[in-house]
């Protein structure tokens, strides 16, 4: 149809209630703002912590542990993990392996024989070779062998280092110390007892305990000890990334003890997130609000127009034309609330970025991709209910 | 090009106000070119027959069928063509809108499907008198004035049949026999057929057939 709509736009009787359309403008405005501002935030939030820094391997190595309360003091069951609760963690999506720390389940006691006059009873602990960050070839064990390779703890080494000097002991080097050879006591039921000998063969950053190869320690628990059963009161977990907000949820559902310090940067992007996204919930419900705000508008004045579109009805004028032709008056202004909320988002990173984030490499200074595309989104999305309402009211009219 | 009634009959009419009529409860087959007169008393249902002609009402029982389709299988879109390009209407009530000029209320309709240039409209309202008023807004002309805006109106379009529904009631006899004159022109442009509604027999109609309603 070539009809042009110039003459009928008059008889959209619109004056009268301007006050409510502009409302309705403004609130959309404001919504898509608080909306697109929101999304920029939490992709902002992304880069900054976790995501982008890729570990040194490719994943994070935490201890876990059970939550010893006053309720659960005294009750091994409920403190050490049993294999149904290694299982249900090793099943979880964000974690990529699970490996229990296995203790001496009989006494150890450790000397350093005639250099330094030192003992003291001890405990070991054995771990899968795949968790532990330095494993030198000669970290095995056989039945029969009585040398017993040792990974021992860098942060040990350090607290020994400290209180060396006051019990008259000498302090070591980390050359040194792995040539000291120490003599490894083993007490079993009934007098049993067999000496072997260790030294350190590796340091580990990592893993906080004496670390002897698994085979041994699974051996001598079954000789020494009275139990096979897998209950480590600490497990190995290695993830992609311990900053994962489903991983820290989970691991806070399970009441399991982790490292603070290793996913400190996970809480607060937890929380920030959090605050992020009820702030963009929120815009999405003003949108919702002035977008509804809006087909009220388009009710009250197609109802005050009832008349004239009604004859122009009347007069052979499609419906579908019609439609399309109210509805098509309020996309230059929708368009344009939809680019100024964008315009102020943009400025908004840019400030962000700029000022307050001091142009850190990990952020841009434009929006991301998603943010258009919502923009772009809201546009049609307005558009589409304008269309529909208007052809709704108007094909009642016929 | 043929407008037929089939045993068509108002819903809210009961049977004995059909059994004098000659149209209703009838089958009738109206074509291209012919001048039908329908002299009707008030209360005979002439406006309910123009309005159901026109789709505007469907409280009727029978049908009526366009180029052999029912008018009842019409859609909304289906109606806008139909009222574009096939049929036009004077009605009692006229039907302007009153804050739009004389000139806007004709030009709504040209427009729409122009049949005439836009110069037309000044040409016929010169002739039917009201020359001076395409620039007043229609609702401060008078009744007769209207009367013939709205004849003006219906001739701006294509169409195969003219429904006139008391056109000429508040016109004198000169400036009636002007308008009749004017649309019969029209009429044999487009080789239109004229469905011409009244009161009375009017004789300037040339009517080709008569139906007492």
């Amino acid at each position: 149809m070539a009809a042009s709509f110039k003459p009928i736009r008059s008889l959209l009787q619109t004056g009268t209630n301007s006050g409510s359309r502009w409302f309705s403008y403004i609130g959309l405005g404001i919504g898509v703002l608080l909306l697109l501002c929101s999304i920029q935030m939490f992709i902002n939030i992304q880069q900054l912590v976790g995501g982008e820094s890729k570990r040194k391997e490719g994943y994070d190595f935490i201890s876990i542990s059970k939550t010893i309360t006053n309720e659960t003091m005294g009750q091994l069951e409920k403190n050490l993990f049993n294999e149904t609760d290694i299982k249900e963690i090793a099943a979880q999506p964000f974690i990529q392996g699970v490996s229990p720390l296995v203790a001496n389940r009989f006494r150890v006691q450790l000397s350093a024989g005639d250099i330094i006059p030192f003992s003291t009873d001890m405990f070991l602990e054995s771990l899968d070779n795949n968790f532990i960050d330095t494993v030198p070839p000669n970290f095995s064990w056989q039945e029969g062998q009585d040398y017993i390779p040792i990974v021992f703890s860098s942060d040990f080494l350090e607290i020994y280092n400290v209180f060396a000097p006051g019990y008259g002991l000498p302090q070591l080097s980390e050359a040194t110390a792995s040539q000291v050879v120490v003599y490894i006591t083993c007490y079993g039921p009934n007098g049993v007892q067999q000496t072997f000998r260790g030294s350190i063969v590796a340091l580990s950053d990592r893993v906080n305990s004496i670390i002897v190869p698994k085979n041994f320690l699974d051996w001598a628990n079954n000789k020494f000890g009275n139990t096979t059963s897998v209950r480590a009161s600490r497990l190995y977990i290695k993830t992609n990334d311990a900053n994962n907000p489903d991983f820290l949820n989970y691991l806070q559902q399970k009441n399991y003890k982790v490292n603070k310090d290793k996913t400190k940067f996970g809480r607060v992007k937890q929380v920030l997130q959090g605050i992020f996204s009820g702030l963009g919930i929120f815009g999405l419900l003003v949108v919702i609000l002035a977008l509804m705000l809006f087909s009220f508008y388009l009710q009250l004045m197609i109802a005050r127009s009832k008349d004239n579109l009604q004859l122009l009805l009347l007069m052979g004028y499609s419906p579908n034309w019609l439609s399309k032709n109210v509805s098509k008056q309020f996309v230059p202004v929708y368009i344009l609330v939809v680019l100024v909320a964008l315009a102020l988002t943009g400025g908004m990173q840019w400030a962000f970025h700029h000022f307050a984030m001091f142009d850190r490499p990990e952020l841009s200074s434009m929006l991301h991709w998603t943010v258009l595309a919502t923009a772009l989104f809201l546009i049609g999305l307005s558009l589409f209910t304008n269309y529909r309402m208007v052809r709704k009211l108007l094909y009642r009219l016929v | 090009m043929q407008l037929q009634l089939q045993q068509l009959l108002p819903v809210y009419f009961d049977e004995s106000q059909r059994s004098a009529s000659e149209v209703w409860r009838k089958d009738l087959s109206f074509s291209k070119g012919e001048y039908i007169k329908i002299v009707a008393p008030s209360g005979s249902g002439k406006s309910s027959l123009m309005h159901f002609l026109y789709g505007l009402r469907n409280e009727y029982n029978g049908n009526i069928v366009y180029n052999n389709r029912p008018l009842r299988q019409y859609t909304a879109e289906d109606f806008a063509s139909y009222r574009k390009d096939h049929v036009s209407i004077v009605f009692q009530d006229l039907r302007l809108f009153p804050e739009q000029t004389v000139f806007e209320n004709i030009e709504l309709k040209r427009q729409l499907n122009p049949f005439h240039p836009a110069e037309k409209i000044r040409e016929m309202a010169e002739r039917l008198g009201i020359g001076n008023k395409l620039a007043s807004k229609s609702r401060i002309c008078s009744y007769g004035e209207q009367q013939r805006v709205a004849i003006i109106r219906a001739l701006m379009q294509p169409f195969d049949f003219l429904l006139l529904d008391e056109p000429f009631s508040h016109l004198d006899d000169k400036n009636s026999q002007n308008a009749m004159g004017l649309m019969l022109e029209e009429a044999k442009l487009r080789n239109a057929a004229i469905i011409f509604a009244d009161l009375e027999r009017i004789d300037y109609f040339p009517y080709t057939r008569l139906f007492h309603l």
